[in-house]
This record gives structure tokens, sequence and C-alpha cells, in this order.
């Protein structure tokens, strides 16, 4: 199989590839060396058929992701559907804005079904034409606790803050609109209610 | 410009004069006296405040001796005003207003976590760095966007620091417990399996507490080996994530826990396959210090004056990323 590395992400390479005449990625877990071996194996078997097995069911509920073609446990890789496309979090400002409504949408959608994401940044949602695809599923779970939920809209706030800075405020805000339309009204506040709850547990955020 | 800087946040304190000329600085001097618990007990607040009470004037004088100035040499006088313990503060900004007042000198309240960055900036020469600060009092990613220090990432409950000291007394060292959880991790490499725990950038180090005491009786060396390399792994991809997100190209790390071997290890592998320059603040820096306080406040001087003595503070709970930084 002829690949060429596109990226050395935190947790895998990426490597552009065909499968079948198709255009395909290859995601591969390569052995951390800093890590604990036993830690480490651990680590990247778990992540691989998790992330295979939610990439799969997302699609069941609506939301758009990779189709997996190939899943290698002993190897650690998964072979996938190469999505076409920009990342979101490249996009201009104005453009960036509007967008959080959508990804709120498919949040809500995914919250919803009861999955988290694990990883709800912006260069996690890839925009084709006007199809936004959600990628990377490494540290998603199963679960429909409200503060796993409110796990996921708190880092995606906190890199909208951090990365984003200038819109952060409309970008939050639409969000939260698309999430709640989802959702609806009473778990949205329920979950929102948890993200201060988890905000003020961070070091020195309530005043003494 | 010669600046004293005052550090009393928590178990330190520390005065240290810097000279500043231009855009270069010097420490002339930095002495600390450090208030040391019984072994196996933590900071006790009132205690530690004691401490600082019965050794700031000597620390003072010495700070001073050493550099060759004299009270009314110095330009500025900065004080760390938070965050950290309201009895440990409340001295070091007694001392500040003290000889301000009484010097007429401008005086400026500094944020400790910003201390330990920009002394860590200047003693590495990283430019645009993304920034890890691990201590006691702190465990966050963090990059400089519009004027602020913005998180990237951070603990969801304790912090690094913490979990070694707590692990640490619980063991029954004496704090701080780094060193010698370092010492001990160091003679053994049998892996007990530790919850790992990574929401996306942020990390939480409660649960691999409460399992690393469980698994105590298993034997110590093996449980500071594997306390340590969990908890620095989870650092690791925290921070390999931040860096694969914001594509910085510089990593500064400060903090107390700076000075481990096995985290500044881990952290340069993850800065290799970044591609990425690796600045660790030097050990004898990276803990709570005056040059810190004394550095920052001097870069404040740069754009703005001084307070005035009745709106000097001190505030325990002082995010750093609430922190406006105009230089």
């Amino acid at each position: 199989m002829k690949k060429t590395l596109i990226k050395k992400g935190a947790e895998a390479d990426i490597y552009l590839t065909n499968w079948n005449n198709e255009k395909a990625i290859y995601k591969k877990r390569e052995p951390k060396e800093y890590r604990n071996l036993i830690l480490d194996i651990k680590l990247r078997k778990h992540r691989t058929i998790r992330e295979a097995g939610i990439m799969h069911d997302v699609k069941l509920f609506g939301i758009h992701a990779p189709l997996v073609y190939f899943v290698d446990t002993k190897k650690t890789s998964i072979l996938m559907q190469y999505i076409e496309g920009n990342l979101v979090k490249d996009l201009p400002d104005r453009k960036l804005v509007k967008i959080c409504k959508e990804i709120g949408r498919i949040v809500g959608r995914m919250h919803k079904s009861g999955v988290m994401h694990g990883d709800l940044t912006t260069s996690n949602f890839i925009i084709q034409k006007d199809i936004i695809f959600l990628i990377d599923f490494g540290l998603s779970s199963r679960t429909r606790k409200i503060e796993d939920h409110a796990i996921d809209l708190r880092l995606f706030k906190e890199v909208l803050n951090s990365a984003h800075t200038a819109i952060m405020e409309q970008g939050w805000t639409n969000f939260l609109q698309g999430y709640k339309s989802i959702v609806g009204v009473a778990r949205k506040n329920q979950v929102f209610s948890y993200v201060s709850i988890i905000e003020q547990r961070g070091r020195y955020a309530t005043v003494v | 410009m010669l600046g004293l800087g005052i550090e009393s946040t928590a178990h330190t304190f520390s005065c240290a004069v810097i000279e500043k000329k231009g855009t270069r600085s010097k420490i002339l001097s930095d002495v600390r006296s450090i208030y040391q618990p019984p072994d196996g007990q933590g900071i006790h607040p009132r205690e530690a405040s004691r401490h600082h009470v019965k050794n700031a004037a000597i620390v003072l004088s010495e700070c001073l001796q050493k550099a060759k100035v004299k009270v009314n040499d110095l330009d500025i006088i900065s004080y760390a005003a938070g965050p950290g313990l309201g009895p440990c503060l409340r001295v070091g900004a007694v001392v500040a207003r003290s000889l301000a007042f009484y010097y007429n000198i401008p005086i400026y309240p500094v944020n400790h976590a910003v201390g330990h960055i920009e002394l860590g900036k200047m003693l590495t020469g990283a430019k645009k760095p993304l920034l890890l600060l691990v201590s006691g009092g702190h465990t966050m990613l963090l990059v400089f966007s519009l004027g602020k220090w913005r998180v990237f990432g951070e603990t969801l409950d304790i912090t690094i620091g913490q979990l070694l000291d707590q692990f640490g007394r619980f063991a029954g060292f004496a704090s701080p417990c780094g060193k010698r959880i370092e010492e001990l991790a160091s003679k053994s490499c049998n892996y007990i399996a530790l919850p790992y725990v990574v929401n996306g950038n942020d990390v939480s180090f409660s649960g691999l507490l409460s399992a690393a005491k469980l698994e105590i009786s298993k034997g110590l060396e093996d449980v500071c080996f594997s306390l340590q390399e969990t908890a620095f792994a989870m650092i690791g991809e925290a921070t390999e994530r931040a860096l694969a997100f914001t594509r910085e190209k510089e990593l500064l790390v400060v903090g107390g826990v700076a000075s481990n071997k096995r985290l500044a290890e881990i952290l340069t592998s993850v800065c290799k396959r970044q591609d990425c320059k690796f600045f660790v603040c030097p050990g004898y820096y990276a803990g709570d210090c005056g040059s810190q306080i004394s550095l920052t406040g001097l870069l404040e001087s740069s754009v703005k004056n001084g307070v005035k003595i009745e709106d000097t503070f001190v505030k325990q709970s002082w995010r750093v990323d609430s922190v406006e930084i105009a230089y």
C-alpha cells in the first residue's frame, strides 16, 4: 500500500492512500517512545477500537463522519474514507461564527444519541461544500451523563477562547443556539449550567 | 532601572533585585527562605506566614547587600499579589507597602503565574512559546493571544504538584515531595496500571491520586514510578495535542515541577515528534522566587505607572488568564 504522510497528529500519524481506487486515510497510532510500554499499548488499542466503533455508530444518528474501511487492532490502525474539504479551524472568522450554529446542532445530535466526542476542537470538523464532517473519535465514549456532555461543551468553549479569541462570544452564542435546537431548552440548560460548575472547579476560578 | 521583587505566595519568602537596561535584564541577587513543614504534613498557611514574618527582614537585607544596592537606589518595588495563600501573600504585600510608602518608590502588584512565565522567557530566550506551567498551584497550557495568556488546557481538579505532594505526604515524605518521588521512581521500571484521564487538552489527577494511594502496599518504588509515568504521560499527551493544534514552534515549561528530569525527557520527545523547540526554565529559577516578581514588575513599569498605596491588594484567587498584558 502506497501512502504519504499528511499530518503528524498528537495521537496518530495520518497518511493519504488509496483503497479500491478511492482516496483513503490511513490513521496509525504509532508507539510513543516516551510513554510506558504497557500503558502505551493499552491506550492505543482501546482508542483504535473505540474510534472505529463510534465513528460507525454516529452515522446512524445522521452525523457525517468518514466511512470505516478496515481496522487493525494489532497495528492499531484504521483505514477510512478520505474527506475532501477545509478544516473549520482555518476558516475566516466571519464564516466560522456562522458555522458554530451548525456545529452546535451536530454536537446536539451526537449527545442526544448518547455519544460524547472528547476532543471537540475546531480542527476536528471538516467542511465540504455545505456539509460538515466530524472526525477523530479517539477520545469519544458512549455516555448520556450531563457531566460528560458538559466536558465536550467546555472544551469547545476553551478552544474558541484560546484559538479564535476575536469571535469567541458570538461563536459560543451561536453554538449554544444550535445545540439547544436539537436537545431542547431543558437539557441545554442542564448541560450549560454544568459547564459553569466545571469552570468554577478550575484553579483560582472562584474569588475568595 | 532597578527593581525589587517580593515573593511570598506559598512556602517561599524571597526577595530579588533585577537591573533592566532596555530589553536586557540581569538578576543582581535572589535570596530565599523556605518554610519547611514537618514530614508528612503540608503547608500550614498560618505557620508559613509566621515563617515569612520572621525571615522577611533577613532575606530583604541580604538581597540588597548581595546586589550592592540601597533601598533608595530602587526605581520600583513589586510584590506577588496572588494567586496564593492569604496569610502568606499579606506578608509580602506589607513589606512592599512599607518600603514603597516610606521611601516613596512606585509599587506594582504582580500576578505570580505571569512571573513564572516572564522569567522563564527571559532565561531561555523563548520568543512566542506554547507555555506549560506545572507547579503546586498550577497545571496549565497557555497561549498568548490578543493581550492575554489564554488557557488552552488545564487540570480539571488538583494540580500536578498537589498530586505529587499529597501522595508523598501520604507516604510520609517531607514536602515538597517531588524530588523524593523522582528518586524512588528511578529505581523501578515495574508499571502498575493507574487511571489515565485526558479530556481533549485537559487532564484530571484526582482519580490517579486515590488509586496510587491504594496501591502503595505493592511497593513504594513501583508506585512512585507508575505515578510519574502515568501523570507525565498525561501531561505529555495534552501538550502534544496543544502543539499539534496551535502549530506553535516553541514549548516553554515553567514552575516547580519543570525541574523533574523524567518530565523533561517526555516533553523533549513530544517536541521532537512535533518538530518544535523545547525550552525549560533552569532548575534554580523554576520554583517560586523574587526574580519572577521583580522582572514582571519592571516589564509592567514600561507601560504603566505604579498603583497608589491604598489601591494595592492581595488576591488569593487571581487567574492568569484575567491579567491584561500591555508590554
